[in-house]
């Protein structure tokens, strides 16, 4: 068997001194899809933002093994182009930069970290207009200044196009269907489908069964105060709909 | 400080009326002496005196060997009437100019008596200590005259350029007339050799005639070791438009300030304004904006990044006269610091006498959004792209409202912003 792609051992981490991961043990291999369903504030986001190194987020202690290296001593930048992705809950606009510009920025520094060169305008425009097809991403939208004035629906379109764009081994979909209705949340199902294959991994984060009934994770896992209370497979999900979480955490 | 001179002679002190104003202008600042911490206009970016290092007025002649930089065409990206200076001087070549347009050096026009109701009527020197000095040492410049309806379709570009480090102190004295319905675009560029050690003094007085229209670029790249201080001294007459940008780069010191009257009903002026510090360089916008009549217009946008242990201070005054009814001025500060060692200053000032009025004005100073940078980082942006990205994003703002297409692209090129917006 092959090593695993993401292997997290013990981890404990928090912000502002505050422990909010506590004791955390997941390991992901290539080709699975994994969920993490948890009440809110249970700590998922945080496992999102410590797994992709935002500022303020601390580790206390534990490990984090990506690909075989040591996960959290590299930069967010560094991370993003070993191939970990996170799809954002909330997407910050960004008034002043072009989504088509700023795309541009991101894959050319993956392939550049890969060793490939850098496409050129109009070979990253080729490129960039056929992904943004598959998600119903307009060329309109991709003229706007990145993120400013979109709805929420789009913006969740958009992160899934930057994932297609930047082919990550490990994709960390934070509450992707959040703000969606049915349509939209079927062209990001459909995106996500695509693009997964034997070689890359999926971390959903989510409260709700729906995504999961158009993307099927081969594991479920409960999460609550900081770890994982119970895993299993899909059933898992959809006992915890029919039962809610309080069920589920008062017997555990 | 002491000035010294290589040569008291001025040329043109054999002109009585030229003579005297020379004099009372140097006795006037032999008096008052370089501003202190203690001048209210001056409290931000007050001289230490020993950091001028004894500049030289150095009226010897132009003497360039031809070689240097400064005799070279441009490489401007469009058409443009090029006027040259070559450390403060001008170089007294001809230009082809088409008809409406007449350039003259200062010393020619001053020779041929048609600038005594221009020279010095603009301003008070007793509120702009440096530009009494630029009086006392008047000598180079240029006077610019558009005529009557005559819409210039290409910019005139005033290229300074300086390229020895003797501390010359340049006092250079434009005057720039348009009359009744004429257009101009002005573009202004200062640069220099890396090494270069200068003082430019510029005084711009410029005259809009009613209904007429000028644009005003200024980019100052000056060296690290220069100094910098400009008076534009503007009146607007009725339904005229002055339309101003101004570039601030790092130097030891640099003042741009622009002093505005809005003399006639429907006057109207945009004073925009960037500046980049780094390092020590300390950088100074200051307006005063003078609505002096019915239906005048002013709006300001200021936006200045701020690194190392520089230092960026925006004065802003908007002044509204009794009776300048309906009138609208706005103002907007902008700063991102980005160093501890850093400071950013700003005082707004607004005076406002007249009660059928709209006015407003804001001032921000911060650091870049951290949600923004860790937003770019996750896509595999490192840390110093992102912030250039998000820097290039925040000044394009006041890049993006140059209204003619080639000067904005030459600058968004410039300035590297076009590869990220």
């Amino acid at each position: 068997m092959s090593a695993p792609l993401l292997e997290i051992k013990s981890l404990c981490a928090g912000v502002a001194e505050k422990e909010i991961i506590k004791n955390l043990n997941l390991t992901i291999n290539a080709g699975e899809i994994h969920a993490i369903m948890g009440p809110n504030g249970a700590g998922k986001s945080t496992l999102s933002y410590i797994l992709t190194g935002k500022n303020d987020y601390e580790v206390t202690s534990g490990s984090v093994i990506f690909n075989g290296s040591d996960l959290l001593s590299l930069k967010p930048d560094e991370r993003a182009k070993e191939g970990i992705f996170l799809s954002m809950q909330y997407p910050v606009s960004i008034p002043g930069v072009s989504t088509s510009n700023f795309l541009k920025h991101a894959l050319n520094s993956k392939r550049k970290h890969d060793g490939l060169p850098e496409l050129d305008a109009a070979a990253f425009l080729k490129l960039l207009r056929t992904e943004a097809q598959k998600f119903g991403v307009s060329a309109e939208m991709l003229k706007r200044e990145l993120n400013v004035g979109f709805s929420g629906g789009e913006k969740k379109r958009m992160e899934i196009l930057q994932m297609s764009l930047l082919q990550p081994k490990l994709a960390i979909l934070d509450e992707a269907d959040s703000g969606l209705d049915i349509d939209a949340m079927k062209i990001v199902a459909d995106g996500v489908n695509l693009w997964h294959n034997n070689n890359n991994s999926l971390l959903i984060i989510t409260h709700h069964l729906d995504l999961l009934n158009l993307i099927h994770p081969d594991f479920v896992h409960i999460y609550s105060d900081g770890h994982i209370v119970r895993s299993g497979d899909k059933s898992l999900a959809e006992e915890l709909e029919k039962n809610g979480y309080k069920a589920f955490l008062d017997n555990k | 400080m002491t000035l010294t001179t290589q040569n008291n002679n001025l040329w043109g002190d054999d002109i009585p009326w030229l003579y005297g104003l020379r004099e009372k202008a140097i006795r006037y600042f032999e008096q008052t002496g370089f501003p202190t911490a203690k001048t209210e206009a001056w409290k931000y970016s007050y001289f230490a005196e020993n950091a001028l290092q004894n500049p030289q007025i150095d009226n010897t002649k132009h003497e360039c060997d031809g070689h240097c930089h400064c005799h070279n065409k441009s490489d401007l990206p469009f058409e443009a009437y090029e006027i040259r200076f070559c450390n403060g001087k001008t170089e007294g070549e001809e230009i082809d100019l088409p008809n409406g347009v007449n350039v003259k050096s200062l010393a020619e026009a001053i020779f041929d008596n048609d600038i005594k109701d221009f020279l010095n009527k603009s301003f008070d020197y007793e509120d702009f200590p440096f530009a009494a000095l630029n009086t006392a040492y008047l000598e180079q410049g240029y006077v610019l005259l558009i005529e009557r309806n005559t819409i210039l379709e290409r910019p005139l570009y005033l290229h300074y350029h300086q390229h020895d480090n003797m501390n010359r102190l340049c006092n250079i004295r434009n005057i720039i007339i348009l009359e009744r319905g004429a257009q101009a675009t002005i573009i202004e560029h200062f640069d220099a050799d890396e090494t270069a050690i200068y003082f430019d003094n510029v005084v711009n007085e410029i005259y809009l005639a009613p209904e007429s229209i000028l644009h005003h670029y200024k980019w100052q790249n000056e060296a690290k070791n220069a100094h910098h201080i400009a008076l534009n001294s503007v009146q607007v007459k009725a339904n005229a438009q002055y339309k101003s940008l101004c570039l601030q780069g790092s130097c030891t010191l640099a003042r741009n300030e622009s002093y505005i009257r809005l003399l006639q009903d429907g006057a109207k002026t945009e004073i925009d304004a960037i500046y980049c510090l780094k390092q020590q360089s300390v950088s100074d916008i200051t307006t005063n904006i003078r609505h002096l009549a019915t239906h005048t217009f002013s709006n300001q946008l200021v936006k200045g990044v701020v690194s190392d242990a520089a230092k960026g201070i925006f004065q802003g005054q908007i002044h509204i006269a009794p009776n300048a009814q309906q009138t609208e001025g706005y103002q907007l500060h902008r700063a991102l610091l980005l160093s501890d060692k850093g400071e950013v200053d700003c005082k707004p000032e607004l005076e406002i006498f007249a009660d059928d009025v709209k006015c407003s004005h804001g001032a921000t100073c911060g650091d870049l959004d951290k949600e923004q940078l860790f937003y770019l980082q996750s896509r595999g942006i490192d840390f110093e792209q992102a912030q250039q990205i998000l820097i290039a994003a925040y000044l394009n703002e006041v890049i993006e409202k140059i209204s003619d297409s080639k000067i904005k692209n030459w600058l968004q090129r410039e300035f590297k912003l076009e590869d990220i917006l």
